[in-house]
């Protein structure tokens, strides 16, 4: 469960101070689906990255099961990202010279699981995602959509607990949109993760089961329990 | 291997980048190897022109100077020529009249007792010490008049050396084979015979058991020896007992004396040591080094172990410098391109010091790929060296022994004539083994000092900034 209390971030961008997140007081219980939305440049991205212990706060806490990342060290971070959150971006983010399940099993390299676990792990995820006959192919051999559920599919390869995806339908037309909806949806469900997204698609957004609004860095919860 | 597959599949995909760095890498490593290769090459040809001088094996030689001439003093051979009669005086001791003269003599050192020997042989560090006696054989036929103002008669002299076959195995004569007939025995040590110069014998049809003309003595040939190419080395070896008879100084009989003393320290890191304690021991001779004489040395060969340490060695760094340079900005420009790769990998889990080995082990795989076509590169540039090197030469000066006096009415001007030896080197170029470790070690410094730089960058690297930056 996420507790985020008072939370802050403040950038210097040239001689101005901007706070991209200001004084965000949430919480989010586990096996929930949050979405985000708001416009560009309102500290939607900025969000997800500190949930994920990808930055820190500048002010105010931010614990994960009791986990401090504002305070954790960079080592500690690292077993977070490793063992609990998955990231999945708009721009898929895949290693161009590996293949589908290199991409997927370059997310099982920080876990030092051997080899032969490795390659099962990574078969189920690809399975899961409908990609298993893909796995041989580089990321320029497919499509956007089959892009995307590779990057899913390294997301959920450790069998995590939270998954934070960052405009996960911005690249992709309508069909591949819903298509990649449903599974993140599916395996939501069916996975008990918690998933926050981030999306300027109503139709996205609308899927899950609280819809927040960041508008110049505050965070306003439009549907669902507030939880503050 | 996951790393191994991420590392072959990355250099694959900068492919032509990969081999920029490659080529330049190896380019300055083949130049290091190339140079290396000359140098290694000129100083093997400079030992063996220092060897054929002083023998293999020998670090050290002992001389002493000859005293100084005094034009007015009665030593020495002078010849009086006038359209009246011709007087020759030998130390003091006159004659008139045609005469052939045939004097055997130390001219360029002055004698040592042959105690000399067996002091240096009692110092530390001296595995092994050899005596001769260093002697030239000057023939002259000296006409019963002369004319005014007329030219000398023309002497022919040859280098003649008193060998101690106790100690043969060093020396001038340790550094020959003999190609026919036969070296010198311990019942030689009292006879007539020498060992010639093959060179020197094929010039005047000598062979073994045909005799040479030594102070007027004949000597039995009882072997032709090969001495190498780009040496200096005496035209004939006769026994040290018989050089020791035969032979003088200032007039002075060399009996129990010789001129030089050879030396072999126990390592070649003694060699200083031992120059040192000679020079405590005996404070008047002269302590030769092969380093000392090496410096004596000159001709192309000697310009062009300078150019290789010059302007060879400076030109291999500049290279070596420009393609550290240009592996170190392709790196890091590759690098900057692969932000967003390395982010995603943070965001994953990746600790910053994995991705640094995984860039570290494509920056070294280019280094050694670098370093072993440098190798190929070196062996080429040495190849190529040995094609069109041009003749070499080096030319030793010797002291004669000879002074020319001349009378004029502003004075007496006395000079000391030396006799340049100029013998042609066959310089090859070898690469050597420690040169392909230095190349190869060279190259992976590079790969690893590029991957380094851009290493620094992704040390540094917020994964959110990275993710940000192409957001």
């Amino acid at each position: 469960m996420y507790e985020l209390a008072h939370v802050t971030k403040d950038y210097q961008k040239g001689r101005r101070m901007v706070s991209a997140v200001r004084d965000l007081t949430l919480t989010i219980p586990d096996g929930e689906w949050l979405a985000v939305q708001g416009r560009t440049g309102h500290g939607k991205s900025t969000l997800l990255h500190l949930l994920g212990g990808l930055d820190r706060p500048t002010k105010g806490s931010l614990t994960y099961d009791g986990t401090d990342l504002t305070r954790a060290r960079e080592k500690q971070l690292v077993t977070v990202r490793s063992g609990i959150f998955g990231f999945i971006f708009q721009t898929f983010n895949l290693v161009p010279t590996l293949s589908a399940a290199e991409n997927v099993e370059a997310a099982l390299i920080p876990l030092r699981t051997n080899r032969a676990e490795r390659r099962r792990r990574v078969s189920a995820a690809l399975e899961s995602v409908g990609l298993a006959d893909r796995a041989r192919h580089l990321p320029s051999e497919l499509s956007g959509g089959q892009q995307q559920r590779v990057a899913i599919a390294r997301a959920i390869v450790k069998e995590r607990w939270v998954l934070l995806a960052d405009e996960p339908t911005g690249n992709l037309d309508e069909a591949t949109r819903d298509e990649i909806i449903g599974l993140l949806e599916r395996l939501w469900a069916d996975r008990g993760l918690t998933l926050i997204t981030v999306t300027h698609d109503s139709t996205v957004a609308k899927r899950a089961q609280r819809i927040g609004v960041m508008k110049q860095g505050r965070l306003t919860i439009i549907r669902g329990a507030a939880r503050t | 291997m996951f790393f191994l597959t991420y590392l072959r599949r990355e250099l694959r995909r900068r492919m032509r980048q990969a081999i920029f760095i490659v080529l330049g890498l190896a380019l300055g490593v083949g130049l290091v190897v190339t140079v290396l290769a000359v140098s290694s090459g000129v100083q093997d040809a400079q030992r063996g022109v220092l060897q054929g001088l002083y023998g293999i094996g020998t670090d050290l030689t002992v001389t002493t100077k000859p005293p100084p001439f005094n034009p007015n003093s009665n030593s020495g051979l002078r010849i009086t020529m006038t359209p009246n009669g011709t007087e020759v005086c030998n130390n003091g001791k006159c004659s008139t009249g045609a005469q052939q003269l045939d004097n055997l003599n130390a001219q360029a050192y002055a004698p040592m007792s042959y105690s000399t020997a067996a002091k240096v042989a009692g110092l530390d560090h001296v595995s092994a010490v050899g005596a001769g006696l260093v002697l030239t054989d000057e023939q002259m036929t000296i006409p019963a008049t002369g004319a005014a103002g007329g030219a000398l008669p023309q002497s022919t002299s040859f280098n003649v050396d008193g060998v101690d076959f106790t100690h043969s195995k060093l020396g001038p004569i340790s550094d020959g084979t003999i190609s026919s007939g036969r070296n010198f025995a311990a019942a030689d040590a009292d006879a007539d015979v020498a060992v010639v110069d093959s060179d020197y014998a094929a010039a005047r049809s000598l062979k073994p058991g045909s005799k040479v003309t030594i102070a007027g003595v004949p000597f039995t040939v009882i072997g032709l020896i090969n001495q190498p190419q780009g040496s200096v080395p005496p035209e004939a070896y006769i026994p040290l007992a018989r050089a020791q008879a035969l032979g003088k100084s200032a007039g002075k009989s060399l009996a129990g004396k010789i001129n030089a003393v050879y030396v072999t320290a126990a390592s070649a890191a003694q060699i200083p040591a031992v120059q040192s304690e000679i020079g405590k021991l005996l404070p008047s001779v002269t302590v030769t080094s092969p380093s000392s004489l090496a410096n004596e040395v000159t001709g192309s060969l000697a310009s062009t172990a300078q150019l290789a340490s010059d302007l060879g060695r400076w030109l291999s760094m500049l290279v070596l410098i420009t393609a550290f340079a240009v592996a170190c900005l392709l790196t890091m420009a590759a690098v900057a391109r692969r932000v967003r790769e390395f982010g995603t990998l943070k965001a994953l889990g990746w600790r910053s010091r994995r991705i640094i080995v995984q860039v570290l082990g494509e920056s070294a795989a280019l280094g050694v790929i670098g370093g072993a076509v440098g190798v190929g590169v070196g062996f080429a540039g040495a190849a190529i060296i040995g094609k069109i090197a041009p003749k070499l030469t080096a030319t030793v000066a010797t002291p004669t022994g000879q002074h020319l006096v001349q009378a004029s009415p502003s004075g007496t001007q006395v000079t000391n004539p030396t006799i340049t030896h100029t013998v042609p080197v066959v310089m090859s170029a070898p690469v050597t083994a420690g040169a392909i470790v230095l190349a190869i070690v060279l190259a992976v410094i590079g790969g690893l000092l590029a991957g380094l730089i851009g290493s620094w960058r992704i040390a540094r690297l917020r994964p959110a900034e990275a993710l940000a930056r192409v957001a």
